[in-house]
């Protein structure tokens, strides 16, 4: 049973409406937040938080490697962390790990999400053979899974280029590979939203009125679909960063000299029954704390969201 | 239709039909036939300048496409329409069509989708200024805008909020605050009151008789409520399925309805005084557009119809006091003349 | 004799986050059997929360705050869902507004009546399949044989507002609770349906709780009126005698604002302003901001029900008769 319309809330944008206020009282939600925005802190202050520079391969020592958390190393270095078999510092390996992945994950979103976004409202809003079109390419897309994508970008990549330039480039290259599974999402949904919009009265009176179609779908359309953007952005977000994780795993992410963190389970992978297990468990662990948090943020939006625009 | 001062509006065999049939590969499985909905079939009608025409009709008889078509959201499949003297040819360019669109607006039905929930009220109202270059520089634009607002019994200070901080009657007032921007000489007003409460409809009625007096408009209205239309409209034209059956001086048609299907209509207007004038039993429905019945498209519900309605299409004919009507039986004078609806008079059937 | 409904003081609050809100303020009223009552007010005046309370499908944060609703004598505003649940199609039918979402669209018709039969009545399947071929024919739909197969979508607006008379009705309830059965529906089906409805109350001898802004379709169908403003009930009488000599302002400017067949061109007369949120109501009475008629009294105690001759209206001018101020036709040009 709806309230009756008597009873919305005065005076306030629909933004500021009561969100902030369910998010004080969501414990989950601002446990997340909390969480991702310290990791996404401690990314972006990598080269002032960490005590080592992970690329500088000046700092790592191979006496130390393999070394337990808590451990001080030959010439007097503590590692806060353990070391890697290479006698990286775990904990700056860590950091510099998670700034390339929030890094690639964010890019791949943005990029998916541009891609995605445009071609939806293309779609939805003309229709026709261009709406066909797109869908029809949409489909094939999906019927390949992310991963071997992934694989197929990155392997013409390494062999069209050389390994120098390819090091280089990894990074931007990963973000495509990545955002060229996740861009559908953003399409489909935002074509189904445009077509709902697209028969609202308040397009209508733009069209009667005469303004280009270019205008009606920037100006109009596209504010009233990007929350339900905001929700799928997050969520991929969280989905993006375990792709990436997953391909360094494989070896086919990022070259090894700037490791992520999925880079260095996998140098870990081996050593997990020799009892070094930090090497892969810490970085793992904070793989999981990162992803949760988002995933965990993105849910909460979603349902926070979702009455709004439903009651509105 | 008359001579007289010239019609702003002029519409001829105006058709408009959807094809909803399946992809040609199912069908050719299937073996289903083509599904073609017949929405708007010759259509002809003139508008005044400075008058209320009232397209009337129940769902589903065409009064809304034909105000789609007016407006140029949807192209016509024949006819033709002159506009200002002018015939808005069916390829017509989006730049071609601009100083058109400038004079024609329209108001739709539901104040709640009617407006951008995203744009403050003012920016909605100021974009049809925006659109066609009429003024320049915020100030004038601002000054405007709040110009606009009082006219629609708003305050300017309204122009920064957002539409739901608004009542329905209030939106629908932007509505006609934003129709009005651009100064049209042509309003197409469809159910523009459907959807409110009877006070607040009031309200709307009383504002837009006023501004009509006040700048001149000229206004198409379309609706299914003939309270609303005995009390709004010059002249009248009765819709079914898709084709007029009755065109002419309201004053006349409600008072003496000649088409059965009119009287249909005006009988089952909900009796709030209590007249308690007799009424013909209601029977059947509306077909559906997309197989319309041979002949007269009203031939099954009507209790007048013979050999001759079931196979040849009336077509509308001039009548007595200015009005024309599409009915065999008036036609021969088989019709009942009635006296309808006139306030001194004892309810009485003739004939 | 006992009223069909009686509805003693009742209040329904919603729960926001800046305390409760009163959506329903203090209402009372009865339905004697075989009654039609019209319970009228415009979005927003609390009927529809009136007659979801009486049917007792609140939901959170709505509730009810206080009253109670006695159902031939019984109280049932206080009786556990499972037993509101039996209650609810047996002695209580309901019609709603849009019959698209009234029926399951994935039940043809005939499984939905004889489903709602089986579910209330001790009979058998085919006695019910029988009783419901009855029912299609006593709402006025043809060829039922092969209708009692159809799915709800292959039937129009106006059919299918017929089978859900029909589902109200199937159980012989004392109550019916309609909730603006004919605002979806075009003009000419809208009459038929109508005529459905008062001929099945008729025959039945159901009382009817009908809920509508519509002024048209309580002349047509109530024999008594009840008349809603936010949230409170501002007057109760005999339809034919409100809709000519209204007691209250509001009913007053209500009757006046609607516009006539006979009246041609004519200014409408208006009530200014609008109905006030419930989290603004002013002081007094709720209407005095917009009342022609204000006295200073009026903004400082709220009116009760003070009874008129044969009907009452919550308003302070009401003496012991009609005042005689007829409502006018909107005929000054």
């Amino acid at each position: 049973m709806t309230a009756p319309p008597a009873m919305r809330e005065p005076d306030a944008p629909w933004w500021q409406n009561g969100i902030l206020y369910d998010f004080g009282r969501s414990p989950v939600a601002v446990l997340a937040a909390a969480v991702a925005v310290l990791l996404t802190v401690l990314a972006l202050g990598a080269d002032l938080i960490a005590p080592y520079d992970s690329y500088n391969p000046a700092s790592a020592n191979v006496v130390d490697a393999r070394l337990p958390p808590g451990a001080v190393g030959l010439f007097g270095d503590r590692y806060l962390l353990g070391t890697d078999p290479q006698g990286r510092d775990m904990l700056s390996a860590m950091i510099y790990g998670l700034r390339t992945s929030l890094v690639v994950g964010l890019g791949a979103v943005v990029l998916a999400a541009v891609v995605g976004i445009a071609l939806g409202l293309v779609s939805g809003y003309f229709g026709g053979l261009v709406d066909t079109l797109i869908m029809r390419v949409a489909d094939v897309q999906l019927s390949f899974p992310a991963i071997l994508i992934a694989l197929l970008i990155d392997g013409v990549t390494r062999t069209v280029m050389d390994r120098a330039m390819h090091d280089k480039l990894a990074v931007p290259v990963l973000m495509l590979a990545i955002a060229a599974s996740y861009w559908v999402q953003y399409a489909r949904t935002v074509r189904g939203l445009v077509l709902v919009e697209r028969g609202k009265e308040y397009v209508l009176a733009a069209q009667v009125t005469g303004v280009s179609p270019a205008r009606i779908v920037g100006t109009h359309i596209l504010p009233n679909v990007m929350g339900s953007v905001l929700v799928i952005a997050t969520i991929n977000l969280a989905l993006a960063i375990l792709t990436e994780a997953t391909l360094s795993f494989l070896g086919i992410g990022v070259p090894p000299t700037q490791p992520s963190l999925g880079t260095l389970v996998r140098i870990g992978n081996e050593f997990l029954f020799s009892g070094d297990w930090w090497i892969s468990i810490l970085p793992g662990a904070m793989l999981v704390a990162l992803s949760l948090s988002v995933n965990l943020l993105g849910d909460w939006l979603r349902d926070a969201l979702n009455p709004r625009l439903a009651g509105t | 239709m008359s001579d007289g001062p010239q019609p702003i509006l002029g519409v001829k065999g105006l058709t408009k039909r959807f094809d909803v049939s399946k992809p040609r590969i199912v069908r050719l499985v299937s073996g289903e036939p083509r599904r073609i909905v017949h929405a708007v079939e010759d259509v002809s009608f003139d508008i005044i300048q400075g008058t209320t025409f009232a397209l009337v009709g129940e769902s589903g008889c065409g009064k809304s496409t034909i105000a789609r078509c007016l407006a140029g959201i949807l192209r016509p499949t024949s006819g033709a329409i002159v506009f200002m003297d002018t015939e808005l040819g069916a390829t017509r360019s989006r730049r071609a069509a601009l100083p058109f669109k400038r004079n024609l607006q329209m108001i739709f039905q539901d104040p709640y989708s009617s407006l951008n929930p995203r744009w403050r009220v003012g920016r909605t109202i100021a974009e049809p200024i925006i659109t066609h270059a009429l003024l320049v520089g915020r100030r004038q634009i601002e000054e405007r805008t709040a110009e606009l607002l009082c006219l629609v019994g708003l305050t300017p200070a309204d122009a920064r909020k957002f539409p739901h901080q608004f009542s329905g009657g209030q939106r629908q007032r932007i509505s006609i605050a934003r129709a009005l921007a651009s100064e049209p000489a042509l309003v197409i007003c469809d159910e523009p009151t459907s959807a409110l409460d009877v006070s607040v409809q009031a309200q709307i009625l009383n504002l837009m008789r006023q501004l009509q007096e006040r700048l001149g408009l000229t206004y198409l209205l379309i609706t299914h409520n003939l309270a609303v239309v005995a009390n709004m409209a010059d002249t009248i034209a009765v819709m079914y399925l898709g084709r007029i059956v009755e065109c002419g001086p309201a004053q006349g048609i409600i008072d003496r309805p000649s088409h059965p299907y009119t009287r249909l209509l005006l009988d089952t207007v909900p009796d709030i005084d209590f007249a308690r004038r007799p009424r013909e039993p209601i029977k059947g429905e509306v077909p559906s557009p997309i197989s319309p019945p041979p002949g007269c498209v009203f031939h099954p519900r009507c209790k007048l119809a013979n050999e001759r309605c079931t196979r040849e299409l009336p077509r509308l004919r001039e009548a007595a006091d200015g009005r024309a009507v599409a009915c065999h039986a008036v036609e021969e004078g088989r019709a009942l003349a009635l006296v309808g609806l006139a306030p001194d008079q004892p309810e009485k059937r003739a004939g | 004799m006992t009223p069909v409904l009686a509805v003693e003081h009742l209040s329904v609050e919603v729960g926001t986050r800046r305390g409760a809100l009163v959506a329903v303020d203090d209402v009372s009223f009865e339905i004697a059997p075989g009654e039609v009552l019209g319970l009228v007010g415009e979005s927003g005046a609390g009927k529809s929360l009136t007659g979801t309370a009486i049917i007792g499908l609140l939901d959170p944060p709505l509730r009810k705050a206080r009253g109670r609703i006695l159902l031939a004598g019984r109280r049932i505003d206080d009786l556990p869902a499972q037993a509101m649940r039996v209650l609810r199609g047996r002695h209580i039918g309901a019609v709603f507004q849009d019959p698209l979402t009234s029926l399951n669209p994935l039940l043809t018709v005939g499984r939905q009546l004889v489903q709602t039969i089986l579910a209330h009545l001790d009979i058998s399947a085919h006695e019910a399949r029988k009783r419901a071929v009855l029912l299609l024919g006593e709402v006025g739909i043809p060829a039922v044989r092969e209708r009692l197969d159809s799915y709800p979508h292959e039937l129009s607006g106006g059919m299918r507002q017929r089978v859900v008379l029909a589902l109200a009705f199937a159980c012989e309830p004392t109550l019916v609770v309609a909730d603006e059965p004919t605002t979806a529906l075009d003009v000419s089906i809208q009459a038929q349906v109508i005529e459905v409805l008062k001929r099945m109350c008729r025959e039945r001898g159901s009382a009817v709780l009908l809920i509508t802004h519509d002024m048209g379709v309580i002349a047509e169908t109530a024999d008594r009126v009840a008349v809603m403003y936010a949230g409170r009930l501002v007057e109760v009488g005999p339809a034919r005698r409100m809709l000519a000599q209204p007691l209250h302002p509001y009913t007053r400017g209500l009757i006046s604002s609607i516009p006539r067949m006979r009246a041609h061109r004519g200014m409408l007369s208006q009530i200014d302003g609008s109905m006030p949120r419930l989290d603004a109501l002013p002081p007094g009475c709720s209407f005095h901001p917009r009342c022609p008629d204000r006295l200073p009294r009026c903004s400082l105690d709220r009116p009760q029900m003070l009874a008129c001759g044969d009907g009452a209206a919550a308003c302070w001018l009401t003496g012991p008769q009609p005042t005689g101020v007829q409502v006018e036709a909107a005929d000054r040009e």
